[in-house]
């Protein structure tokens, strides 16, 4: 009865367990090369756009661009890829949040509503 | 790196409102301003266009009042500023009574012009003594403080509902596979036994050390919950969460078929968004009635042998019985991936295949998740593991092996027509721009004498590609006969 047990045991360790020569592959990340289709550019496109808003708020003196600008910095934070130089994203938010302190500095009057 | 941009913004906030935090009392004293309260400008200067800017003068008229009433009356106790303004047309009319008429020569002591005359600016918006005028800024703040909010709510939850997949998946993983979870990082495979999060919405898992199999890479697809935009515009089109499991084979480990099957409106997407579903599977997709498969599914397929194949007892009553959790499921010797858009004038290399199995299932709660339904996905991981070792064992027959290649043999010579075609074309403009260039070169040359021999050697050269096109044509024509 012991014998039966340990070949019950033996067996499901077995079944459970690869055996020894399966080989390990070791993970390798899709190059985004071959499918550009599957990478989200929602990033990257609302990187650009606060830049361009925050370039618009500073030489223009406009707050409402200033202000998107610094919308589309935490969108852009919000969908990147871990992977994602941090020093882009950094320069990013301190643009838009520039943007915002110089068109205030400049004319600290209330941002009115454009209706 | 959340405190520190917290921290930014309240600087940046701190800094547009530390310009304007001056001791301003509340400005609703501006209304209730009468002539009165101007005395003292009357005695300075006589003009009654007294233009009034700057802040209004609460705070030197209580003082200057009791210094006139000091004369004759009694002091007025000064309480606070407003109780004296109550009385101010009857203290007009004492503080005139007290002095010599003759004082006043040519002044004609009348209310209305003085009002009509005097201009009141408007105290410009930054100046006035309420934040009620930045309504904007703070509205903008608040805004931010809520996409923060929902970022940081948002990254917990897709958080709590990774670990709770991994956690009820974990046993069954770590029992059929040898690595559990490997980044990629490290030279040697390393088993982390981790989730590898790609994105606040996604995380990776990679699996291997198994037969029948080289490996499986499990994404689990969440929602964006940390972007509030995402969120409000689920809110008009409701999405769920998904699992997408791609499991690759080694080339013993699968006899060549294409086979797809899963909702309608997944399985017409993929027919035409597929490479290989699109070649081998060119039928619309057949209903699945006949494996008494649910109306919601359909199936793709090469032929009507590998259905039969794939789908035994058990494997329908998986799909039957989770029906709505899957999304498609496609067995393909031929995968490489979607269409790929190609450019005008590049010649086509044929893409390269490899022997896949693709799952896509749906988290149920189509987006309110919950950590206790990512139990409910544990019996398709079931089916995972049983279609690796089914496909590893169903071989096609003679015919339909025969079939297969054929179709195969059919779309590399397709391929290979059309790639033909564009390579003779590239070969042509190349010829062509190499001629151009010939004869610009011969036709720069000044020297007359080189000019024609250089025209010479490009005649002689011709000639000889003739003759060997010609020499072609001929073995050709022999060898026909």
């Amino acid at each position: 009865m012991l014998i039966n047990g340990i070949n019950g045991v033996f067996g499901s360790l077995v079944q459970a367990r690869p055996p020894a020569f399966v080989c390990l592959c070791s993970y390798k990340p899709p190059s985004t090369d071959s499918n550009p289709t599957l990478e989200d550019p929602t990033p990257d496109y609302m990187n650009l756009l606060g830049m361009i808003f925050s370039m618009c708020g500073l030489m223009l003196k406009l707050k409402w661009c200033a202000w998107i600008a610094v919308y589309c910095s935490f969108i852009s934070f919000a969908n990147s890829r871990s992977s994602e130089d941090t020093k882009q994203m950094m320069s990013s938010f301190m643009l838009s949040i520039s943007a915002v302190v110089m068109s205030y500095l400049q004319n600290p009057q209330p941002m009115s509503p454009p209706w | 790196d959340l405190r520190l941009y917290l921290l930014l913004t309240q600087v940046s906030c701190c800094q547009v409102w530390g310009r304007y935090n001056d001791d301003f009392d509340d400005g609703e004293d501006l209304a209730e301003f009468d002539d009165n309260d101007f005395a003292e400008f009357e005695d300075v200067n006589e003009d009654p266009t007294v233009e009034v800017e700057s802040e209004p003068p609460p705070k030197p008229a209580p003082s200057s009042i009791p210094v006139e009433d000091d004369e004759d009356e009694a002091t007025v106790e000064i309480e606070d500023g407003q109780d004296e303004f109550e009385d101010a047309d009857a203290q007009d009319q004492d503080m005139y009574s007290k002095y010599d008429k003759d004082e006043f020569e040519g002044y004609e002591k009348t209310n209305s012009p003085f009002k009509d005359t005097l201009i009141y600016q408007d105290v410009p918006a930054h100046l006035q003594n309420s934040w009620e005028s930045y309504y904007m800024e703070i509205l903008m703040v608040t805004g931010l403080l809520a996409y923060i909010m929902n970022y940081i709510i948002g990254k917990n939850k897709n958080s709590r509902l990774a670990q709770a997949w991994f956690n009820s998946h974990r046993e069954l993983l770590e029992s059929n596979f040898a690595l559990v979870g490997d980044d990629g990082t490290s030279k040697e495979a390393t088993s982390t036994g981790k989730l590898n999060q790609e994105n606040e919405h996604i995380y990776n898992l990679w699996c291997s050390g198994r037969v029948c199999c080289e490996g499986m890479l499990i994404q689990l697809k969440f929602l964006k919950r940390q972007d509030l935009l995402n969120v409000l515009a689920r809110m008009m089109r409701p999405t769920c969460d998904q699992v997408q499991i791609k499991v690759t084979l080694n080339d013993e480990d699968m006899d060549t078929f294409v086979f797809a099957v899963g909702s309608r409106k997944a399985m017409s997407r993929l027919q035409k968004e597929m490479q290989d579903l699109s070649e081998f599977c060119g039928d619309k997709p057949k209903s699945g009635a006949k494996y008494s498969l649910p109306d919601s599914l359909s199936i793709l397929s090469e032929m009507a042998e590998v259905s039969d194949g794939v789908m035994d007892s058990k494997m329908v009553h998986y799909i039957t019985n989770h029906a709505d959790k899957i999304e498609s499921i496609h067995f393909s010797d031929q995968f490489s991936g979607p269409k790929v858009m190609q450019e005008e004038g590049q010649p086509l290399k044929l893409p390269e295949t490899k022997k896949t199995l693709l799952f896509t299932f749906n988290v149920p709660g189509m987006g309110n998740t919950s950590p206790k339904d990512m139990d409910s996905l544990v019996p398709l991981m079931n089916m995972v593991i049983y279609s690796i070792d089914k496909v590893k064992k169903l071989r096609l027959n003679r015919e339909g092996k025969l079939k297969a290649d054929r179709n195969r043999a059919r779309v590399e010579e397709n391929f290979l027509k059309q790639t033909h075609a564009q390579r003779q074309e590239a070969a042509q403009t190349r010829r062509e721009e190499k001629k151009r260039a010939e004869k610009e070169r011969i036709m720069n040359e000044e020297d007359p004498e080189r000019q024609r021999r250089l025209e010479e050697a490009a005649q002689r050269r011709e000639q000889k590609k003739l003759e060997k096109k010609q020499m072609k044509m001929k073995q050709i024509k022999v060898k026909a006969m």
